[in-house]
């Protein structure tokens, strides 16, 4: 079953428009949702979880439309915001007796796994936490009511590259059961490299691509050359080309390129750099 | 519900000490010192203010966003807020209710007409000011809502003046002004005014989105 499916969505705003988003996320996987700021990331984290209504299209939460029982799709969906968003006097104890009692699966004693695991301290009120203690804390929710499906925007940001190396770590486990998945934003690129199964490019509201990340990676590669080399490849192999005054750097289909060229692997943040310059 | 009822008590028992702080005083002024009404309306209102409050701490804190994301319904949001407000009023009234039978019987002018009828004008205090807030704030947000919260505390401090010349200031020989049927009809008519705002509250919230539009940037 997919986790999320999502289908012609539409939602216009002033100055701001998601068009068109087509996007599936299948069980068990993992997908990045990577874009710049204004891209549509967040709006469409809020359009799943219909805090913003939709204009159009339609939205599948593990096999339940997202307006049919809203209720409980939020009991099985654990959601990490920008903003934590936990009343600043709460301490860790507090928040979890109120937890408690809104997740009818709430389990106390995986959330003071979590805490323990993320070194978030115990009893202190919330406003003295660094953001990335109010991150944590906004995860080991996330993570303790049974969740199948994690939405989590920016949910790294603000960590130390040890505690992101940990979370990230927690995600992979997470999703070692077939039934759960997530679907992150993250200006982080590399934390979605390293984590994800699928990526979603979003630009200005539109959906660049939504592929594989393993099938991204053995597709496209890198070629450093000149441009009169450049002019030798079929013109459909390569894709996304930057000319400078030392040659030329191209994202180009592998497949279309000659066996003897040197070809450089591509990273996902260079390929989603590449194709946002092309759209602009 | 128990858990948004249970997050708004640790939040009044942080951010409301001031409150409680001040019914003590003018509990307190109440009985032993002045006789002006003003002493036992205004606490009144303040408790009624206490469900803005919260709503105020909850948006600023981002929590109004956060909770979206709960598996609780809007009409619990609001129901919430409601709730703790009108325990906060009984709680208040209760206290003031006593203190101003100790004070009536401690003078010797205790008539439970004129007493009922000080009691309808003390709950209308606490409801009227939250029945008046809380739609505006669930409509329009915090900050808009906040003109309608001055305009209410402002409204309470005249009442308790023109409530005053009404009683001729003297609490404990006010005399029943009112019939027993009209206190009665006082009493329902602001729990109805209570209801409609809880339900018009529960309309204008399921209908807002969000965040407005001019916070665009900060959506995406």
């Amino acid at each position: 079953m997919n986790a999320l499916e999502i289908k012609n969505l539409t939602k216009a705003f002033e100055g701001f428009k998601l068009d068109n988003l087509n996007l599936v996320l299948p069980g068990g996987c993992i997908m990045g949702l990577i874009g710049e700021n204004g891209a549509g990331k967040s709006t469409t984290i809020k359009l799943i979880l219909d805090i913003l209504r939709k204009d159009s299209g339609s939205i599948t939460i593990l096999g339940r439309d997202h307006e049919e029982d809203i209720r409980l799709t939020r009991e099985e969906v654990g959601v990490v915001m920008d903003e934590t968003g936990i009343p600043d006097c709460l301490n860790t104890r507090q928040v979890g007796k109120v937890m408690s009692r809104i997740f009818r699966n709430w389990q106390e004693d995986v959330y003071a796994d979590y805490l323990k695991k993320l070194s978030v301290p115990d009893g202190k009120p919330f406003k003295n936490f660094s953001r990335g203690t109010k991150m944590k804390l906004g995860i080991a929710i996330a993570m303790s009511h049974g969740s199948r499906l994690l939405l989590l925007d920016e949910a790294t940001s603000g960590l130390d590259p040890v505690a992101r190396d940990e979370v990230v770590e927690m995600f992979s486990e997470f999703t070692r059961e077939e039934s759960h998945s997530i679907l992150m934003s993250s200006h982080i690129v590399s934390d979605l490299e390293k984590l994800c199964d699928y990526v979603a490019f979003l630009h200005k509201g539109k959906l660049l691509l939504c592929e594989e990340k393993d099938r991204l990676l053995d597709t496209y590669g890198i070629v450093h050359c000149t441009a009169e080399q450049l002019q030798e490849l079929e013109p459909a192999g390569v894709r996304y080309k930057k000319e400078s005054a030392y040659g030329v750097e191209a994202i180009v289909l592998r497949e279309a390129v000659p066996v003897h060229w040197n070809i450089s692997p591509v990273s996902i943040e260079e390929l989603f750099v590449f194709m946002v310059k092309e759209a602009k | 519900m128990r858990g948004l009822l249970l997050k708004d008590f640790y939040m009044m028992g942080k951010y409301c000490r001031t409150y409680l702080l001040l019914l003590v005083f003018f509990m307190a002024v109440s009985i032993v010192g002045s006789r002006s009404l003003f002493f036992i309306i205004y606490p009144c209102t303040l408790a009624g203010m206490i469900p803005v409050t919260l709503l105020s701490y909850d948006e600023q804190s981002r929590w109004s966003e956060y909770c979206g994301t709960l598996p609780c319904s809007k009409a619990q949001i609001v129901s919430a807020k409601y709730l703790i407000g009108l325990l906060a009023q009984l709680a208040v009234l209760i206290l003031l209710g006593v203190c101003q039978a100790v004070r009536m019987c401690m003078g010797g002018v205790w008539e439970a007409g004129g007493y009922l009828t000080l009691m309808a004008v003390l709950m209308f205090a606490a409801c009227a000011a939250s029945s008046a807030c809380l739609p505006f704030m669930f409509r329009f947000g915090v900050e808009k809502g906040r003109i309608a919260y001055y305009l209410i505390v402002g409204a309470a401090s005249a009442g308790s003046l023109i409530a005053g010349d009404f009683f001729g200031q003297d609490v404990p020989t006010a005399a029943p002004v009112l019939s027993a049927g009209t206190v009665i009809a006082l009493f329902a008519a602001e729990a109805a005014l209570y209801a409609v705002s809880w339900y018009l509250s529960i309309v204008f919230y399921q209908k807002r989105e969000g965040r407005s539009l001019r916070n665009l940037h900060r959506l995406t």
